[in-house]
């Protein structure tokens, strides 16, 4: 009998928890450890944000579906990691505390046979000095209550307009190297089509900002992408919508400091501006949790698991850009000094950024950090999930699935308006999703027909259709694992 | 010089007859990439 344990039940920890349970026999027990009571489908707080959904209708609670399916859950934070047990617990364990309930505050330790790691990022709202969401105008989409308070934020601007007063609105990132650029690009066209829902555009400056160097830049170095019959650089693809939207933009630009209704930051010529805003919606940088790990002598061993977020089988020495590689990217997930421990999702520590570093004159690191979204986090929790299942099955250890974000394809479906005869939506495939420069050289790394851009009306129901799916899926419902990551 | 949206673009993005048919032909075409598979880019391992 083995026992696996899931750190974190978002897209990643819950898609591994699903295929574990549906895959290995009831001998085995399957252990979700999450602070979170509910399972949310954070694509969809775009529309939570604007108001045009509700909050109810993206999250589901994770205890009853879990007691169900025979998945074990605790409703605890991990605290500090223990891969060798310690000098009373012979096996490997996870300290957690729990954060609700009866046994709220309590710590336990947590044995596993098989660790995966799917804890996300912590948003370091913290690393941009006042950027508190709900706090001096600024707001976030990252949860749904931060997306619900973005609607009543945004909500009483629309009202102060329909008043007369002229708005001015600024969305983007809220640090030199925040990534979820996509995020704030579909808030933004949400807002920009709300407005006019309600009669106000013309009462509003919409202005986009981010560390990017480049519009349409996404973490990802931009893109080279089949548009119709055209190749269009992604730049291009996203100037003629801010262009057509009349919404203006500040690219390159670190965001250091907020205050109420001012935004600091410096830009890449090294100088030193402002922005002001009556409605800000900022993503944060991500960041690890800042767990610790200890050796059963209790010796601190956080540098063999961690280096921010956790160290997987990536290539992690320092080399500079125009040496870069997609071989530098994993391919297991594997921690390569704990051969049980996983780190699917967003969990992992990438080898470096995709988007190319930059600096301002000043010496500031301004550019993105690498964006892993929902599809991507899926498919690696799933082939984690795999060799796991393989492993157990067969007796011995197994890596047979591999998924680098090298030889990967990831489709993005932004919404640009919500509306089932209004609605807009914009869908771009990548593959890869990291530049493989050596396979496809004169296409900036990636293949085109695969990678590609369209427009319209059809991509807000591709991305309507995509909520339901995922969430029918999220919950297990018959031939839930009909429908891909 | 930025490429702009013209009349008949925005008509073919915002007509729910032909983007029915889009609608059809993206949820394809993105399954083919998706779906399409993932693997390693290491040759020995």
């Amino acid at each position: 009998m083995s026992k696996i344990v899931i750190l974190g039940a978002g897209i990643s920890g819950h898609v591994a928890a699903s295929h574990l349970r549906r895959k290995l026999s009831k001998d085995h027990e399957v252990v979700v450890v999450s602070p979170n009571s509910n399972y949310q489908w954070i694509p969809s707080n775009i529309w939570v944000g604007i108001g045009r959904m509700k909050s109810k209708k993206i999250l589901f609670p994770l205890a009853p579906l879990y007691k169900k399916k025979g998945i074990g859950y605790k409703q605890a934070k991990a605290v500090t990691f223990h891969p060798e047990g310690d000098k009373t617990e012979q096996k490997p364990y996870v300290l957690a505390e729990y954060v609700a309930g009866e046994k709220k505050g309590t710590q336990e330790k947590v044995t596993y046979d098989y660790l995966i790691n799917a804890t996300g990022p912590k948003l370091n709202f913290e690393a941009t000095e006042g950027l508190i969401p709900g706090e001096n105008k600024t707001y976030s989409v990252c949860t749904y209550t931060h997306a619900d308070h973005a609607w009543h934020g945004l909500n009483e601007v629309i009202q102060q307009m329909k008043n007369g007063k002229k708005a001015k609105i600024l969305i983007g990132t809220g640090h030199s190297k925040s990534t979820c650029q996509g995020a704030a690009f579909e808030y933004i066209l949400n807002v920009e089509q709300e407005l006019r829902r309600h009669n106000v555009r013309d009462m509003a400056d919409i202005t986009w900002i981010s560390n990017e160097y480049q519009l349409g830049d996404f973490g990802m170095d931009g893109m080279l992408m089949s548009y119709g019959s055209m190749t269009m650089k992604s730049s291009e693809m996203v100037e003629m919508i801010f262009e057509d939207r009349d919404i203006k933009w500040i690219t390159g630009a670190g965001v250091n400091k907020i205050e109420d209704g001012v935004a600091h930051y410096e830009n890449l010529d090294g100088e030193y501006k402002t922005e002001t805003y009556d409605f800000a919606m900022l993503i944060p940088v991500f960041s690890g949790h800042g767990f610790k790990a200890y050796d059963k002598n209790d010796n601190d061993i956080t540098d063999k698991l961690f280096k921010g977020f956790m160290i997987v089988d990536a290539d992690y020495t320092p080399k500079p850009y125009e040496q870069w590689s997609v071989q530098d990217w994993p391919e297991t997930y594997q921690n390569p000094s704990y051969k049980n421990i996983f780190a699917p999702g967003i969990a992992f520590a990438p080898p470096h950024t995709i988007s190319k570093p930059r600096e301002s004159k000043n010496g500031k690191a301004i550019f993105p950090s690498p964006p892993r979204t929902g599809m991507p986090s899926g498919i690696t929790a799933k082939l984690v999930a795999d060799n796991i299942i393989d492993s157990i099955k067969s007796g011995k250890a197994s890596l047979h699935h591999k998924g680098s974000m090298g030889n990967m394809g990831a489709a993005c479906i932004a919404s640009a308006g919500y509306g089932m005869t209004q609605g807009s939506g914009v869908s771009i495939t990548t593959y890869p999703i990291v530049p493989d420069y050596e396979k496809y050289p004169k296409t900036q790394g990636r293949q085109l027909g695969k990678t590609f851009g369209e427009i319209g009306l059809a991509g807000h129901w591709l991305k309507l259709a995509l909520h339901y799916a995922f969430i029918y899926k999220a919950k297990m419902r018959p031939f839930w694992w009909l429908i891909p990551e | 010089m930025t490429q702009r949206i013209s009349k008949y673009q925005r008509f073919k993005m915002m007509n729910p007859i032909l983007q029915f048919f889009k609608f059809i032909y993206l949820s394809i075409k993105i399954m083919i990439v998706v779906a399409g598979g993932h693997g390693g880019t290491r040759k020995a391992n």
